[in-house]
């Protein structure tokens, strides 16, 4: 379903290149997780793949069901199926958690020629969604992600998932600031949402996650490459030995 | 109401050695006293020949002269500016003498050996070295010196001027190895006319205003920086202004260049005896910065302020510029105001080069009758430009304290910023704190912040100060420099403890 | 100080251009004293440092600019809102279109019909109020149209009111000049809310003078757009008693001048003062909003909040400024002015002011411009908000900061749809 070949990526204000030939394929109804020290390029991959600025593309492709993702606008990425739960999800003042998810909803129905919903099936749908995530109503009336504690902004992130109903979900390190009764929540909320052919690339820097969200495929990416890929066991290896065993390995 | 279990926060950064170093220093005005020297004086009052005599007497060549008279010239078009929050008396230009020399001074001394002992022993009385052996303390005595400058033996070069003129610059020889050259802006002109021709007047034209344009027709000394390429300054440099004569108006020039890569810290300091009768200071600092040039100016202006009825204290009206003509180029100007009767000073930065950074950092303190408008420009033409502005205004007694600024964004600046945080303290309730922020914004890629406030001493505060065993004046002084704490840290170590105590003397009399 | 002979001139050339309406004693009276003040004073030119942002020459000049009727198919504004309507077509009052100059609690009289009377209650309003806003600050423009304003709507509130006053504008001609000078006189513990719309001549010069006694409230809703054409200078000098509640908004729309000047005076301790306003502006857009609150009395509040977007070279102004008077103890002063610049051709200037002789006071203002947040626009973006959309939201989101100072939820949520409504249509 994603398919990633030879992407490399530099900045674009400096010259300084992040990722240097990356292979991935995804495939529907599996979830894969890439793992990897602090400054490897985990996180510019979610970015280069939702379409944020500050990047350049040199080189390679990527594809989410054969549709080329790097020449969409980050909406029309959106629009064909791909999410990003962000690792830090800003905080909008003034425009209403719920005013946005609506706005959202109603843009990518558009975008994909639904018509739009109205504001009781709306109501109606996001108040199930949010009752699973045990986001109170509260939460939904408060501006976007102001105010809202680490926990809350990250099951405002998969609560979105859940409306948003994307094929391909990114999540970049989901599992940071979260303390384990959270975490649970969070990853209850993402394996909800398995299976039905939705693709997952699971980004995290430690294996704890996983240990909620059992991933197929573990790539390890270290210099903007992905090094090594196996299965759930890679991630045991990571938690019991660190990164400087696989990468010496590599090397 | 707070209850006594109830902590109480004190601001930051007040400690022990604060709260010490305010009490051992007593006294009021501390360096009121007079020099009795013998003087030269040109005859009072402003003209063309007055012009010619200073510049005669400072041995300048033709084109200096022409200078001076073209400054001159343009001066009795110029109208004296009115837009500021100050109030004085009309200042008559022709009642004042516009060169006084110590009769001693005639014959330039050929070193520090050959210098007045009366001159030597009055920067000896400032705490000013000017033997080479000494390390700036100051404030009198090496004991006040914070301990990690003692060990750290850091040399600062002292550049003495005393009325109108420079008395000895120290360090010479050591500078001039470094390849700095450091001396009075008079022997510069003689010495070095390349550089003062290409840079005097290139930052701040010389009709740029009234006072500016004054001080470029009649200033008779001042300091001289060059630092090359690639050099790092190796000590401090300073300059220390001593008013003395009566009726005499100082007006000194400073001129600093930072070549491409070059770093220099330069510090200022000044004082004048006290008289009941007001005395007028001009004075011009102009700095270039060059390529990943950077320059820290810091300024503890401490001109009499007059008493407290407000009778005498200096007008300080001066006019400082920072040029950052290089690209990474960075000038940070740090003062503390704590002097004069009328303080009129904008310390700015042309942020010309592209990524070049300017920085302000202020604390202004009024109290009795003094007056201060005192703020800075920041005009940012280069792209990402980065400038900051942190002011601290106090006011106490019946005194006057206005923060006046520019932020400019031009077209072309993109990406830049800035951000200011301008707050001023109220010391009792026949004092005024003001804020008169100019903010123009021209360029969407650029961001502009700006915070103010305005409040009292908290009185929670003051009552867990006292509760403690401090008295009012004590409290305050505590407070206050923990209000001021992000600007005295932005001050060289030297610095920082001579304008704690200083905020603590400013402030007498200011409670109960 | 003495003028400068270019002031002068253009002084008299706009004087000259006028004439005096006819009146009786009173009146006569304060629109004499109010030319005086005209002709000392001099009328803005380009370096007064007032005028430093807003260039004062088609509101000063003696011919008004020719400004293009705006014709729309909109439902005006407040439409659905039950109030007493007034109309003015150019400034010239509109009888057939206005509702009866009646209601409980209200006395409600035109300035051209009182004019010809010896005495008036106005009297004691009319050009003072303005007068006292004349320092320490000229406002000649004023000045200017307290000596010759045709006409004008006084309205005492002695009690309680049922419903809103509506002033309704209408623009017909492409080169109106209308002067109008508006006086409320809220009496104790009495209320009124006021409302403002639509494009009023292709120059409108407007005072309003409105004096709230010891616990009465004033509520002002203003709506200026979206007409684009219209030049406006346009003044509120307000004075308020203890315990007294004044609150303005207005929203700005389009327009090539506009100059929005608030005047406030906090004489009565433990009054409220609240101005706020939201802009939209496009193109050669220029809108300066210039206030100037005074605490004169002890334990007051003012606020002032002000909101711009601007976009394709527009100019937004704000010069606010804070004054507390030496006695102005537990004063609670803030104000925040804040742009978003939409693109790089546009440009807001600002001069927020403190100026304070009390020590208990707590003040303070914040000023911010710069563009759209990239980080809030892209997390919109990637799920799936179109960019244009995404930054509408975002204008909104920001603008609402402001219209959140309407205290009326009804009002509140007007301003509100009609700030996205004409956000919509201009985007489209």
């Amino acid at each position: 379903m994603l398919e990633i070949k030879g992407l490399n990526v530099k900045l674009e204000e400096e010259d300084k290149q992040i990722l240097k030939g990356v292979d991935l394929s995804v495939e529907a109804g599996t979830v894969h997780a890439i793992m990897g020290p602090n400054g490897s390029g985990k996180s510019t991959l979610s970015y280069v793949l939702s379409g944020r600025d500050g990047y350049v593309v040199t080189e390679g492709s990527a594809t989410l069901e054969g549709h080329d993702l790097l020449d969409l606008e980050p909406e029309e990425r959106a629009a064909i199926g791909l999410f990003l739960a962000f690792q830090y999800p800003v905080e909008i003042p003034g425009v209403g958690n719920m005013t946005f998810l609506r706005t959202a909803v109603n843009a990518q129905r558009k975008a994909r020629g639904l018509e739009e919903m109205n504001a009781t099936e709306f109501l109606k749908l996001i108040r199930q969604k949010a009752k699973e995530l045990q986001i109170d109503a509260d939460m939904l009336k408060r501006p976007v992600n102001v105010g809202f504690s680490g926990g809350e902004k990250k099951r405002n992130e998969i609560l979105q998932m859940a409306m948003l109903e994307p094929k391909m979900c990114i999540l970049d390190e989901t599992d940071s600031g979260l303390d384990v009764d959270a975490m649970k929540l969070v990853a209850d909320g993402v394996n909800a949402l398995r299976g039905a052919g939705r693709g997952f690339l699971v980004i995290t820097h430690y294996q704890r996650l996983l240990n909620h969200i059992q991933p197929d495929v573990v790539h390890i990416m270290s210099d903007g490459r992905i090094v090594k890929s196996g299965g759930p066991e890679l991630a045991l290896e990571v938690e019991e030995n660190g990164y400087g065993d696989i990468l010496s390995e590599v090397a | 109401m707070a209850t006594l279990d109830q902590t109480t926060e004190v601001k930051e950064g007040v400690d022990q050695e604060t709260v010490d170093a305010v009490r051992e220093v007593g006294g009021k005005y501390k360096y009121g006293w007079e020099t009795d020297i013998e003087m030269d004086y040109a005859p009072k009052g402003l003209t063309e020949d007055i012009v010619r005599l200073i510049s005669t007497k400072n041995e300048e060549p033709q084109w200096m002269t022409d200078w001076r008279l073209e400054a001159y010239r343009r001066w009795l078009s110029k109208k004296e500016p009115e837009w500021a929050m100050v109030d004085y008396p009309q200042i008559d230009f022709q009642d004042q003498y516009y060169y006084a020399r110590p009769k001693s001074m005639e014959q330039k001394p050929k070193s520090l050996d050959d210098v007045d002992p009366k001159l030597l022993d009055t920067y000896a009385k400032l705490g000013i070295p000017l033997k080479e052996q000494m390390i700036l303390a100051g404030v009198e005595g090496a004991g006040d010196t914070p301990a990690e400058a003692r060990d750290g033996e850091r040399k600062v070069a002292v550049d003495a001027v005393f009325d109108s003129v420079s008395v000895g610059t120290t360090f010479q020889k050591e500078l001039k190895n470094a390849g700095v050259i450091f001396c009075s802006i008079s022997d510069a002109i003689r010495d070095h006319p390349e550089l003062v021709k290409k840079y005097l007047g290139s930052v701040v034209p010389v009709s740029d205003n009234f006072y500016a344009t004054l001080n470029s027709a009649v200033f008779s000394d001042g300091s001289f920086v060059y630092v090359p390429p690639g050099v790092r300054c190796p000590m401090e440099l300073s300059t220390y202004f001593r008013i003395n004569a009566e009726n005499t108006g100082q007006f000194e020039r400073t001129l600093i260049i930072a070549d491409k890569g070059a770093y220099v810290s330069y510090l200022e300091g000044c004082t004048a005896p006290q008289r009941d009768k007001s005395q007028l200071h001009a004075a011009v600092v102009e700095i270039i910065a060059l390529e990943d040039a950077e320059v820290k100016y810091s300024t503890v202006q401490n001109w009499y302020p007059g008493d407290e009825d407000g009778k005498g204290g200096i007008y300080n009206f001066v006019t400082k510029r920072a040029d950052c003509r290089g690209d990474r180029s960075k000038v940070m100007w740090t003062q503390v105001e704590t002097g004069s009767a009328v303080t009129w000073k904008y310390p700015s930065c042309i942020l010309r080069g592209d990524d070049s950074q300017g920085e302000f950092y202020s604390i202004a303190i009024t109290n009795h009758h003094q007056q201060a408008d005192t703020g800075t420009k920041m005009v940012h033409l280069g792209r990402n430009t980065r400038s900051r502005i942190v002011s601290k205004g106090i006011s106490a007694g019946q005194a006057q304290n206005t923060y006046r600024g520019l932020v400019s964004m031009h077209p072309k600046a993109k990406n830049s910023r800035n951000f200011t945080q301008c707050d001023s303290l109220l010391i009792g309730d026949r004092c005024g704190a003001h804020t008169v922020p100019y903010i123009e914004v021209k360029n969407n890629s650029s961001r502009v912040e700006h915070e103010a406030t305005t409040s009292k001493v908290d009185d929670e505060q003051m009552f867990y100060c006292r509760q403690r065993g401090m008295d009012e004046e004590e409290a305050v002084a505590l407070i206050v420099n923990g209000f001021a704490k992000e600007v005295l840290q932005a001050l060289p170590m030297e610095f920082a403890m001579e304008a704690q105590q200083l905020v603590a003397i400013s402030l007498e009399g200011s409670v109960g | 100080m003495a003028l400068a002979q270019p002031k002068i001139t253009a002084t008299e050339e706009r004087l000259s251009a006028l004439r005096l309406p006819e009146s009786g004693v009173w009146l006569a009276r304060a629109r004499g004293a109010a030319q005086d003040r005209v002709r000392t004073m001099g009328l803005p030119a380009a370096r007064d440092e007032y005028w430093k942002f807003t260039p004062p020459g088609t509101l000063v000049q003696p011919e008004a600019p020719q400004a293009a009727v705006f014709r729309h198919d909109e439902a005006p504004v407040f439409d659905g809102i039950e109030r007493l309507k007034i109309v003015f077509v150019d400034g010239v009052f509109d009888a057939a279109a206005s509702d009866p100059l009646e209601g409980e609690g209200l006395q409600i009289e035109r300035l051209a019909d009182v004019a010809a009377q010896d005495i008036h209650w106005a009297r004691d309003l009319y050009g003072v109020l303005e007068t006292r806003g004349q320092t320490p600050v000229d406002r000649p423009l004023a000045a200017l149209n307290t000596a010759y304003a045709s006409d004008g709507i006084l309205i005492r509130v002695t009690g309680h009111v049922s419903k809103p006053v509506s002033l309704i504008y209408h623009h017909e001609s492409t080169s109106s000049d209308a002067i109008l000078h508006h006086v409320m006189k809220v009496e104790e513990g009495a209320s009124l809310t006021l409302l403002e719309n639509g494009p009023a001549a292709a120059r409108f010069n407007k005072v309003m003078e409105v004096d709230v006694a010891d616990s009465a409230a004033f509520h002002h809703v203003r709506a200026q757009g979206r007409d684009h054409e219209r030049r406006a200078a346009t003044h509120i000098f307000a004075r308020l008693g203890r315990e007294s509640t004044f609150k303005s908004f207005t929203l700005t729309v389009n327009g090539k001048m506009t100059r929005n000047e608030c005047v406030i005076e906090l004489t009565g301790d433990d009054a409220v003062a609240h101005v706020a306003g939201a802009a939209l502006g496009d193109g050669d857009f220029h809108g300066d909003d210039t206030v100037f609150v005074t605490h004169d009395a002890v334990n007051c509040e003012s606020r002032q909040v002000f909101k711009k977007v601007l976009r394709n070279g527009a100019t937004g102004v704000f010069q606010g400024k804070i004054l507390v008077k030496p006695g102005a103890q537990q004063t609670d002063g803030y104000q925040i002015s804040q742009s978003l610049l939409l693109d790089g051709d546009s440009q807001f200037l600002a001069k927020p002011e403190l100026e304070i002789y009390a020590d208990d006071v707590a003040c303070s203002h914040g000023s911010t411009s710069g563009a759209i947040d990239e980080d809030a626009l892209f997390y919109l973006r990637a799920r799936g908000i179109p960019g244009n959309v995404a930054t509408d939201l975002l204008t909104l989101a920001f603008l609402a900061q402001a219209v959140d100072e309407i205290e009326d939820e009804t009002l509140r949520t007007e301003m509100a749809a009609r700030l996205e409504g004409w956000l919509s249509r201009r985007s489209g």
